[in-house]
């Protein structure tokens, strides 16, 4: 049984639930470093609002997990898989991607980051050939650059690769 | 006739050169966002939104709302062609588009659901211009309590009429609100949940973080999900004959015109509502009141034109409480909202009075862009099947890449980049599980100013929560306050409702 059989729509529903139920009581606890009562001579503590709404989450992830129990949810009752097996390389693979892309802007630049993801994803899920692939992932960040730094005056992060762009931007700005 | 003056002073400052071609950009923005599958409106507005921050707050809005506008448009492209809605507010009509495209009349459901737009959109205008300025008149009178009131009722309605399950609703309400008082607390200017003192979380967190997260990367990853990249078009013949055909089918859909039109922008308005419940609305009443109502669901115009007259009529029905009273009546008109503050606006009534070029310059484009949008739509539906053509694989990568530099350019800051990846992932994982998400990204955008007026209010009534049920002080507040309390009660006796009514129909 591969993994994705065994995440059921069923266990997601309460491993969601409890993992907001301990993220609202996280909240609670980060709100109360600050006051959190409210009366008409102090007004209202600045960690008032943040507790009571976490408080209010908590009852709600609460609820959820008592219609859980007593399945009163369509998800108490669905045993089908939470997600298939070919979804979950496409999400996966797109989710690891995605983090890998914002870990290697803040190291490479935003412009060569886009570059190699670009490659990357093209080539593991179109079936394009490597000259499209090439153009495609040399043109979308120059794209990027024209519109952001040039039209925007938005300048995005280059990380290391920031003095290469000093002859774009002495050109740009001369 | 002030109003037709102001009017046609709106609709000379779209007819502007940059205001006029940020409009039939947005059109076609627009008509190519909705026509592809899992992107729809929000998602376009949510990830442009960045890009109008060098553009006077006139051609903005105008902008974005021709984006809002071509994407109900375009939405029923993808419905009829593939059988897969653009966006939710064209699921409805994939119910007869699609089976009119199988039948080989797709022009005909193509073009029904153009005009049945521009019907929707143009009958939803004017009653915006009708209903706009004696709103924002009523609440210019509005104080601090009136405000909160009318943002709780806002909250309230997702509950009572979103549909979704109760409990997973507040949550998504709740923590909405509880994203928006991250930041420095705005009476006593302590920081509040300033987690792992991560300097980032000192400016608070943008609502376009959460708003391209959820609707950029959070949808990008339901749809590949959705597709896996593995579509099948239908065929269409686009000829003058075809053309004609599909226009005389149009005769026996006066009633889906009028149902749509009017019903859309009366949901709209509803701030849990929007586009996509007016138009599931709009095409159950005209089935039910049609001589051929068997006949729904195999292919009629009727069936086209009901649900694409409402979301375009809802669309612009919901920038009625956005504009005059700062309440967005759908998550698109909660991010233009947003979108507002960040151009430096107050949404509410007094805009009115202050910028009456950015109110009045909005509803003139909007009779303009659907002129535009409809000429757009059929003279480029073979330019958007080309484009429904894309792989998958690559208009996705493309889509991440708008998102990830749409959620650094606000506010410069990778940090702001790594929320989105978190929230787009925590969206889809909870989307999955039916939480609904436009409650969140609607109460981050009002939370602020909910917080602002609870606490102004909280001032002026020295602590007591009485000044919002004081019917002798505040009676537009305290009935506003009823209202949502109605509104948050009413789940609880649908069960009983349908109990009764079980009864009474066994008996």
């Amino acid at each position: 049984m591969s993994i994705t059989n065994k995440i059921t729509v069923r266990r997601a529903e309460i491993a969601v639930a409890v993992i907001l139920a301990l993220c609202s009581i996280a909240l609670m606890i980060k709100s109360a470093e600050n006051r959190i009562t409210w009366n008409a001579e102090e007004n209202m503590g600045a960690g008032f609002l943040p507790f009571y709404l976490s408080l209010g989450m908590l009852i709600c992830t609460v609820l959820t997990i008592i219609k859980f129990v007593l399945k009163r949810s369509p998800q108490s009752k669905d045993d089908s898989p939470f997600i298939e097996a070919e979804a979950f390389k496409y999400i996966a693979v797109t989710i690891i991607s995605l983090v890998i892309l914002v870990l290697a802007i803040g190291y490479l630049g935003i412009y060569f980051s886009l570059i190699f993801f670009l490659a990357f994803y093209l080539r593991y899920f179109s079936s394009k050939s490597i000259l499209f692939i090439s153009v495609f992932s040399l043109i979308t960040p120059v794209l990027t650059f024209l519109f952001f730094e040039w039209l925007l005056k938005i300048p995005l992060p280059q990380g290391i690769s920031e003095p290469l762009f000093y002859p774009v931007y002495d050109f740009m700005y001369s | 006739m002030d109003v037709f003056i102001l009017l046609l002073e709106g609709i000379f400052v779209s007819f502007e050169p940059l205001n006029l071609g940020l409009l039939i950009f947005g059109c076609l923005i627009g008509l190519f966002v909705g026509a592809m599958p899992g992107l729809g409106s929000v998602n376009g507005v949510a990830i442009l939104i960045p890009i109008t921050f060098i553009i006077p707050p006139t051609a903005a809005i105008i902008f974005l709302a021709a984006v809002y506008y071509g994407a109900m448009y375009g939405g029923a492209i993808s419905s009829v062609m593939l059988g897969i809605p653009g966006a939710s507010t064209a699921v409805a009509t994939v119910f007869d588009g699609r089976p009119l495209a199988v039948k080989g009349e797709a022009m005909t459901a193509l073009t029904a659901a153009a005009v049945g737009s521009f019907v929707g959109g143009t009958v939803s205008v004017i009653l915006f211009t009708l209903f706009a300025p004696p709103l924002a008149e009523v609440a210019l009178r509005f104080n601090a309590p009136e405000t909160f009131a009318l943002m709780v009722m806002a909250f309230a309605t997702f509950v009572g009429l979103g549909g979704d399950d109760v409990p997973k609703t507040i949550f998504s309400i709740l923590i909405g609100l509880a994203l928006s008082t991250i930041g420095l607390d705005l009476i006593t200017g302590k920081p509040r949940l300033i987690f792992f003192n991560i300097p980032g979380f000192l400016h608070g967190i943008n609502f376009l973080v959460l708003a391209i997260g959820i609707y950029g990367i959070g949808e990008m990853l339901w749809t590949l999900e959705e597709t896996k990249g593995k579509v099948q078009m239908s065929k269409l013949s686009v000829n003058m004959k075809e053309v004609g055909r599909a226009f005389g089918a149009l005769k026996k859909t006066i009633m889906a015109m009028n149902i749509g039109s009017f019903l859309g922008f009366f949901v709209g308005i509803l701030p849990a509502a929007g586009a996509t419940p007016a138009s599931l609305m709009s095409y159950g009443i005209t089935k039910q009141l049609s001589k051929n109502s068997k006949e729904f669901g195999s292919g009629v115009p009727a069936g086209v034109v009901a649900p694409e007259c409402a979301n375009n009529s809802a669309s612009t029905g919901s920038m009625l409480p956005m504009l005059t009273l700062g309440i967005p009546g759908s998550p698109t008109t909660a991010i233009l909202l947003g979108g507002m503050i960040l151009w430096g606006l107050t949404p509410g009534p007094l805009l009115f009075t202050q910028e009456p070029e950015f109110v009045w310059g909005l509803i003139g484009s909007l009779y303009i862009a659907n002129f535009f949008t409809l000429v757009l739509n059929i003279a480029l539906i073979p330019a958007f099947l080309m484009v429904l053509r894309i792989p998958f694989a690559i208009l996705a990568p493309v889509i991440f890449v708008l998102c990830v530099t749409g959620g650094y350019a606000p506010t410069q800051s990778l940090h702001d980049v790594w929320l989105m990846l978190l929230f787009g992932f925590a969206g889809y994982i909870l989307r999955k599980l039916d939480y609904p998400v436009a409650p969140a990204v609607l109460s981050i955008v009002l939370g602020p100013l909910a917080e602002k007026a609870l606490r102004q209010s909280l001032i002026l009534s020295d602590g007591s929560m009485g000044i919002f049920f004081d019917m002798a002080e505040k009676p537009i507040a305290a009935i506003i306050m009823y209202i949502a309390i109605v509104l948050l009660i009413m789940p609880a006796f649908g069960p009983l409702y349908r109990k009764f009514f079980k009864k009474a129909q066994t008996t």
